[in-house]
């Protein structure tokens, strides 16, 4: 009986070394422990001993039945490795590039717009919005700007043909249909639709008249804020923007107000910023937007009293402040759509 | 406007102080520097006047000459000189050995190509003055003596600031204005400035000697006044006068026109003198006629129309008003009588006229920022002091004075507590009381609040908010606290448009699509690639600049197509782009639309070769971003109606238009036309998709979603192939069957899907026919499905098929 187990376990162990593939395996398996195995007819054979040697030849039989299983194992350990081996393929080289299309990016004046909403969304600010082509109402009369003011002007400012009527911007009478000259009128819009208190930032485009060059540009991007509550003070004033500021160029850049002049503001300010993360244009004073307490009659151009309510208002270049910010010299590139300058920015 | 310190002195004590100083005080008080540059000569030794006895050519060099310069020492110097403006006689800089130049440039003896050359003959650029005409800077028209210092020859050093004045402040385009700015900012009084000539009292020449008649019929002149000044001697003006002339830019002529100008520049008030010889009749301020023409000083002939003001006398049109005088009644050398115009104008016209003709002179640029109606009779009685003194006038009889000053001084009343509760800091009155009495108020203390008088010279300061801003603008903005941080106020919406525009830009940016910005106007080709002749007119500026920039934009894929090409060409490898922006589209009704508009172009063949090939980007990806993005607008899939589209943009065939009727969003996707993106240069094809969104589309407030419970049963499918007529939609097909499964299974079923997952055409299919097979998925609400009632549903939609028309194959 030893030797019929040897034998069969013989047979196993000189089989598996050919054995490749799981249909060899199931054949070897039937021709051992399969109903005519011949380990099956060597556990059938004890059937024919006597109760004393039993006890002897079960032993014999175990000990070889988990020889026998541990060879299988083995085989099949191996077997089940070139199967899924076959279905993978060959390996993978990680340092193989990505064949896809590169990743995308955002314009930089996209992501300079978002940095800018999320430092006024802090601070309380909504966004808010307004169409591009606009009434001259909206642009220029109700923030203050007379008829002969020079920025009315058909040599700086886009106008439509008396033809064109907009479904966004109604116009009053005979007045005309322009192209937007900075986002202020947003504001005339907010006010007029909404009650105060009001915080709102307003980006968007607007239009000049004016050649293109390296500081032009045809159509260029405004922030435009503006906050109408009782006693808004210039300390507001300051408190807000010097917090855009830091948030924008750094804690360390200093700011200053200069007095300026706009028809929608009284008192009006340039903000001028100094900086030493700037580059070349680190350490000096450097005008980076407009603002001042909203001008009494802009309010009541609005419908707001001006003895209960007060406001501030802001106007800032998206493009001037991603200039600084990046050190972009020439304001054509953000229209350029060049990659080599868009992927920079990413 | 170019402030010069000499200039500025005349006004204002400025010892101690640099123009350093006073270029970084201005901008804080509201007057930008543009930029300091430097006038007249600086100080140099040993430069002296000589003059050119002789020369020769350099006997080893063509471009040289050897001059013999006599300095007035008693000796020749040989000098070698590379110019070739002067000739024998002539009298030119010659700076000696030991002269130190601009530059740091020190002159010593040397030998030129072999000859000894003692010294350097100068031009005006080495002496540090502006350039003149090419070479030696020649004195001779000037007779200086020889061995003159050269610095006696010119204006002592000045700095020069080149002022921004803003519109409001008229007052600041006169020296004394900004003299007034720095002396309030120093704490220092303005100089006085006081006139002998007496002030016009009379509507009538007040003697006969005097010019005769004067009229105004213009509302542009509210106020015109007229001296005469007899027996004058025209000639040079003096030279400090000259010198601050030249400093401010502006070309001395002779002592008359020089006075004028100067008087202007002090003040700011323009002046004109007439030749009273010239003038026939009287003077009259009148529209001018139509077709009437002006011959200016500059001789450039005006053809005028009734909106153009003028001063005329009984014949024709003299002067510009408030622009320009004309070349005729101009003062000129033989001039015995002048005749003195000080007026003002209304602001307004002015400009407008200067633009018109496109005049921007020294006088309307005043007179459009509105000058001080008090400074007419001031400015005047000023020049006729000069001209008495510096051209022997006469002055005959008071000013002839025709109408009266516009505006004078007003009072404000100012309450307690105003400019502290503007400020957010406290403002004592008695401060804000010294602090505008510096720029000139008068400031008057009640009970309830200070009365200020503001002098007729401002004019931009009107209300209790002007005295605000004058206040903190004297006392510095830097007194100013920084406020504290606020907090968010509840309950405010953004703007749904602009969290959808950021949601999709990241999302486009995200799946690998680069953004770009075009400019939102365009030319005539690229409109009406876009829409027809007659849409396109209606998107047309009224005064575009240039050709290319002329009408709106109707579409944002034309400018990302332009992106390819030009990244193409500059081998920036592109392939995937979007923009996000407004475009314009004119409606059935004649309104034009203002859309938010999503674009995007992928170019399907990679420009660089991969180890590796994609599946190229198809109309069906392009759909699929369309509807996610339309979803994100609030828009379901199940709103949009697809449908073929050719022409235009699009390859026919080959691309599809959106549509949800409901809310006027449109759009489409798919190939770009061929031709098109051939005549770009672009290889290979684009698919591109847009969609755009009236702004009523994000007008109310978006529901949030509101939870349906689903079932926990399995789903069962069953196929469903059919043949179509090749024109019929897939979609379509899939809609019919899904009608006509869910009107079979009743309510407690749902219909959960019809797709087709199999489009066949050819062997064994009759001609324009298509198979299409459909998998219909159906899931009961409370229970699993048994095989008797879904074949009965089945028979259903296959009954509705071919009521329909369509063979069912099962």
């Amino acid at each position: 009986m030893q030797s019929q187990l040897d034998s069969a376990l013989k047979e196993a162990a000189d089989a598996a070394g050919q054995i490749r593939t799981r249909a060899e395996l199931e054949a070897l398996k039937a021709r051992l422990v399969g109903p005519n195995g011949s380990l099956t007819l060597v556990m059938r054979g004890m059937a024919t001993l006597s109760k004393e040697e039993r006890p002897a030849a079960g032993k014999m039989v175990n000990a070889a039945k988990a020889q026998l299983d541990e060879i299988l194992a083995t085989v099949s350990a191996r077997v089940e490795q070139a199967e899924l081996a076959a279905l993978l393929g060959p390996t993978i080289d990680p340092s193989l590039a990505s064949p896809d299309v590169a990743s995308g990016s955002l314009h930089p004046l996209t992501r300079t717009r978002e940095r800018i909403l999320a430092t006024f969304r802090k601070l309380g600010f909504v966004i808010a919005e307004g169409p591009e082509v606009e009434t001259e109402w909206h642009c220029f009369d109700a923030l203050n700007t007379p008829a002969d003011h020079p920025a009315r002007d058909m040599q700086d400012t886009f106008y439509l043909p008396k033809s064109f009527r907009s479904i966004d911007a109604l116009r009053k009478g005979d007045e005309d249909l322009l192209l937007r000259t900075h986002t202020s009128s947003v504001q005339v819009r907010t006010m007029l639709s909404r009650k105060p208190p009001l915080r709102i930032v307003a980006p968007g485009r607007c239009f000049r008249r004016d050649a293109v060059d390296a500081t032009h540009s045809a159509n260029f991007h405004q922030v435009e804020g503006l906050w109408v509550d009782r006693h808004v003070t210039l300390a507001d004033l300051r408190g807000v923007l010097d917090f855009f500021v830091k948030e924008t160029f750094g804690p360390e850049a200093e700011t200053r107000l200069r007095p300026s002049f706009f028809p929608f503001t009284e008192p009006s300010f340039e903000m001028d910023i100094r900086s030493p993360n700037l580059g070349r244009l680190s350490d000096r004073w450097l005008e980076v937007l407009g603002c001042g307490l909203v001008d009494p009659k802009v309010l009541e151009s609005c419908g707001l009293d001006a003895t209960e309510w007060s406001g501030l208002a802001f106007g800032l270049g998206l493009e001037r402040i991603a200039m600084l910010v990046h050190g972009i010299d020439d304001i054509r590139h953000f229209y350029a759509n060049d990659l080599r300058f868009l992927r920079q920015f990413a | 406007m170019r402030v010069s310190f000499q200039s500025l002195e005349r006004h204002v004590d400025l010892s101690g102080v640099t123009p350093t100083q006073v270029s970084e005080l201005l901008p804080m008080l509201g007057l930008e520097v543009d930029s300091v540059t430097t006038f007249g000569l600086q100080p140099i030794e040993h430069v002296v006047v000589g003059e050119i006895r002789s020369f020769e050519k350099h006997p080893k060099a063509d471009r040289l000459n050897v001059c013999q310069v006599d300095t007035g020492d008693g000796v020749l110097r040989q000098i070698v000189c590379g110019a070739k403006n002067f000739k024998a006689n002539d009298r030119v800089p010659v700076a000696l050995p030991g002269a130190i130049l601009p530059g740091n440039f020190e002159i010593k003896s040397s030998k030129l190509r072999d000859v000894d050359s003692h010294g350097m003959l100068c031009s005006a650029t080495e002496l540090g003055l502006p350039a003149g005409e090419d070479g030696l800077l020649i004195l001779t028209a000037r007779a200086p003596a020889l061995g003159t210092p050269i610095h006696k020859l010119f204006p002592s050093p000045d700095v020069v600031l080149e002022v921004a004045v803003t519109a409001n402040r008229g007052d600041c385009l006169g020296l004394r204005g900004v003299a007034r700015e720095i002396a309030a900012s120093l704490g220092r009084p303005l100089k006085p400035l006081e006139a002998r000539a007496p002030s016009g009292t009379t509507d009538k020449p007040s003697s006969k000697d005097a010019f005769g008649f004067v009229k105004s019929s213009s509302k542009t002149c509210p106020y015109y006044t007229l001296r005469t000044l007899r027996d004058v001697k025209v000639g040079p003006s003096p030279d400090w006068m000259r010198r601050d002339l030249e400093a401010a830019g502006l070309r001395a002529v002779n002592n008359v026109v020089d006075i004028t100008n100067w008087v202007m520049l002090q003040t700011g008030q323009p002046l004109h003198a007439f030749d009273a010889a010239k003038v026939k009749g009287g003077i009259e301020v009148r529209s001018a006629r139509v077709g009437e023409t002006l011959t200016l000083l500059d001789g450039r002939v005006l053809t005028l129309d009734a909106n153009t003001c003028v001063i005329a006398d009984e014949a024709h049109p003299l002067v510009l008003a408030g622009v320009m005088g004309g070349a005729e009644s101009g003062v000129a050398a033989t001039t015995t009588d002048v005749l003195l115009e000080s007026a003002w104008f209304v602001p307004g016209e002015v400009r407008r006229v200067a633009r018109q003709f496109a005049l921007a002179t020294d006088s309307s640029q005043r007179f459009a920022r509105d000058v001080d109606p008090a400074g007419v009779d001031l400015a005047a009685r000023l020049a006729a002091d000069l001209l008495i003194e510096h051209a022997g006038a006469r002055v005959v009889g008071p000013a002839v004075v025709v109408g009266k000053a516009p505006r004078s001084d007003r009072t404000i009343k100012l309450p307690n507590g105003f400019v502290a509760a503007k400020l957010g800091t406290p403002a004592p009155e008695e401060h804000v009381s010294a602090v505008l009495r510096r720029i000139g108020f008068t400031v008057h203390a009640t009970n309830t609040g200070l009365e200020v008088t503001v002098p007729s010279f401002r004019s931009d300061v009107d209300r209790p908010i002007d005295l605000v801003e004058e206040y903190i603008r004297v006392h510095g903005t830097a007194q100013v606290p920084v406020g504290r941080p606020l907090a968010p106020l509840p309950g405010e919406e953004e703007s749904p448009a602009a969290s959808f525009v950021h949601e999709v830009t990241l999302r486009l940016a995200g799946a690998g699509f680069s953004e770009c910005y075009h400019y939102s106007l365009c030319d005539v080709a690229e409109v009406t690639r876009v829409l027809d002749e007659k849409s396109s007119a209606q998107l047309a500026l009224q005064n575009p600049l240039t050709a290319d920039q002329t009408y709106l934009r109707a579409s944002l894929i034309p400018g990302l197509a332009r992106a390819l090409q030009l990244n193409l060409s500059v081998h920036a490898e592109p392939r995937q782009l979007f923009e996000v922006g407004a475009v314009f589209r004119p409606m059935s009704d004649g309104q034009v639309r203002e859309c938010v508009s999503i674009g995007f172009v992928v170019l399907t063949e990679a420009p660089r070769r991969s180890w590796k090939t994609r599946e190229p980007f198809d109309l069906f990806a392009a759909k699929r971003l369309l509807t996610g993005i339309a979803t994100a607008a609030g828009i379901a899939n199940t709103r949009l109606t697809w449908s073929d589209v050719s022409g235009g943009l699009w390859q026919e065939g080959h691309a599809a238009t959106l549509a949800d009727r409901g809310r006027a969003a449109e759009g489409a996707c798919g190939l770009l036309d061929l031709r098109w993106t051939r005549t770009l240069d672009i290889r290979g094809s684009v698919i591109a998709g847009e969609i755009l969104l009236p702004r009523a589309t994000f007008a109310s407030a978006r529901k949030s979603a509101r939870f349906e419970a689903f079932s926990s049963f399995p789903p069962v499918t069953r196929d469903i192939a059919l043949v179509v007529p090749t024109t019929t939609g897939a979609g379509d097909v899939a809609e019919r069957l899904r009608q006509a499964a869910a009107k079979a299974v009743g309510k407690e079923i749902d219909v959960e899907a019809v797709t087709c997952f199999d489009v066949f055409a050819g062997e064994g299919l009759a001609p324009n026919t298509r198979s299409l097979a459909f998998e219909i998925t159906l899931r009961h609400s409370t229970r699993t499905l048994n095989d008797v009632e879904v074949t009965a549903a089945l028979d259903q939609v296959a009954a509705a098929a071919a009521k329909a028309g369509w063979t069912v194959r099962r």
